[in-house]
């Protein structure tokens, strides 16, 4: 899947990928579970959490 | 085609130097518009074009209103006037600049559309530019409370409704200018 189809499929801009792939951006909880939805892996095998 | 006052900020430009000053920042200003892909990053959203457009434009403006606002005590009594001589130069630059911004941001808008042209990452940037622009106006009014508490004397000639409605006016175009080079900064943070 391009980074397009999945900004399309989850409702955002590319930038927005891009910004999350490279862990500029953290999403919202609604965008995690649709993005997770959308790669059809569970929440814990696309994001992890880090104590910062 | 756009005609401004023969001075600029202090600076006698002369009519032609102002018609062409302002013939050269619209014709740049449309030419970056029409080739937005080589001033932005190839994947750069619709909102940071457009917060880029706003920038340049309430940037303008602000320089403008400087310009008029600066020239407002030196009228006197005209300056209580709604129209006084620099309020007719402020008017047309004024309506000219908002004018070019439209028409700018309506070509940006149309050569970039997106399926999606504002997600949630563009929405927590506008909000942060908010508070950005909000912190900015609460020290300006901070300032200008400590200006006429501390010089009073010195803020006399400024002391003229039509000129306090002027200066208030100043701080929104300071609000939004803020709000959009937040934005900008933040966009372009992003790619770093």
């Amino acid at each position: 899947m391009t980074q397009a189809e999945l900004a399309r499929v989850c409702g955002v801009t590319r930038q927005t990928i891009i910004a999350l792939e490279a862990e500029k951006y953290s999403p919202s909880l609604e965008l995690a579970f649709r993005l997770a939805r959308a790669l059809g892996r569970n929440l814990e095998e696309v994001f992890r959490f880090e104590e910062k | 085609m756009f005609l401004g006052p023969d001075g600029w900020l202090g600076i006698d430009v002369g009519l032609v130097g102002s018609a062409v000053l302002y013939a050269a920042l619209w014709l740049f200003a449309i030419h970056l518009s029409k080739h937005s892909e080589a001033a932005f990053p190839a994947d750069a959203p619709l909102a940071e074009r457009q917060a880029w457009v706003s920038m340049v434009f309430i940037t303008l403006i602000y320089f403008h209103w400087l310009n008029f606002v600066s020239a407002l005590p030196g009228l006197g009594a005209q300056a209580d006037q709604i129209a006084n001589p620099a309020s007719r130069h402020f008017a047309v630059n004024l309506a000219m600049l908002i004018v070019g911004w439209t028409v700018v941001s309506g070509i940006v808008r149309t050569k970039n559309s997106e399926p999606v042209a504002l997600d949630e990452r563009d929405l927590r940037i506008q909000r942060a530019a908010g508070r950005a622009g909000s912190a900015l106006v609460s020290v300006l009014i901070i300032g200008l409370i400590s200006a006429l508490v501390v010089l009073p004397e010195r803020l006399d000639p400024w002391l003229r409704p039509l000129i306090a409605a002027n200066v208030l006016v100043g701080l929104l175009i300071a609000n939004t200018l803020t709000e959009n080079v937040y934005a900008v900064i933040r966009y372009r943070r992003e790619y770093a």
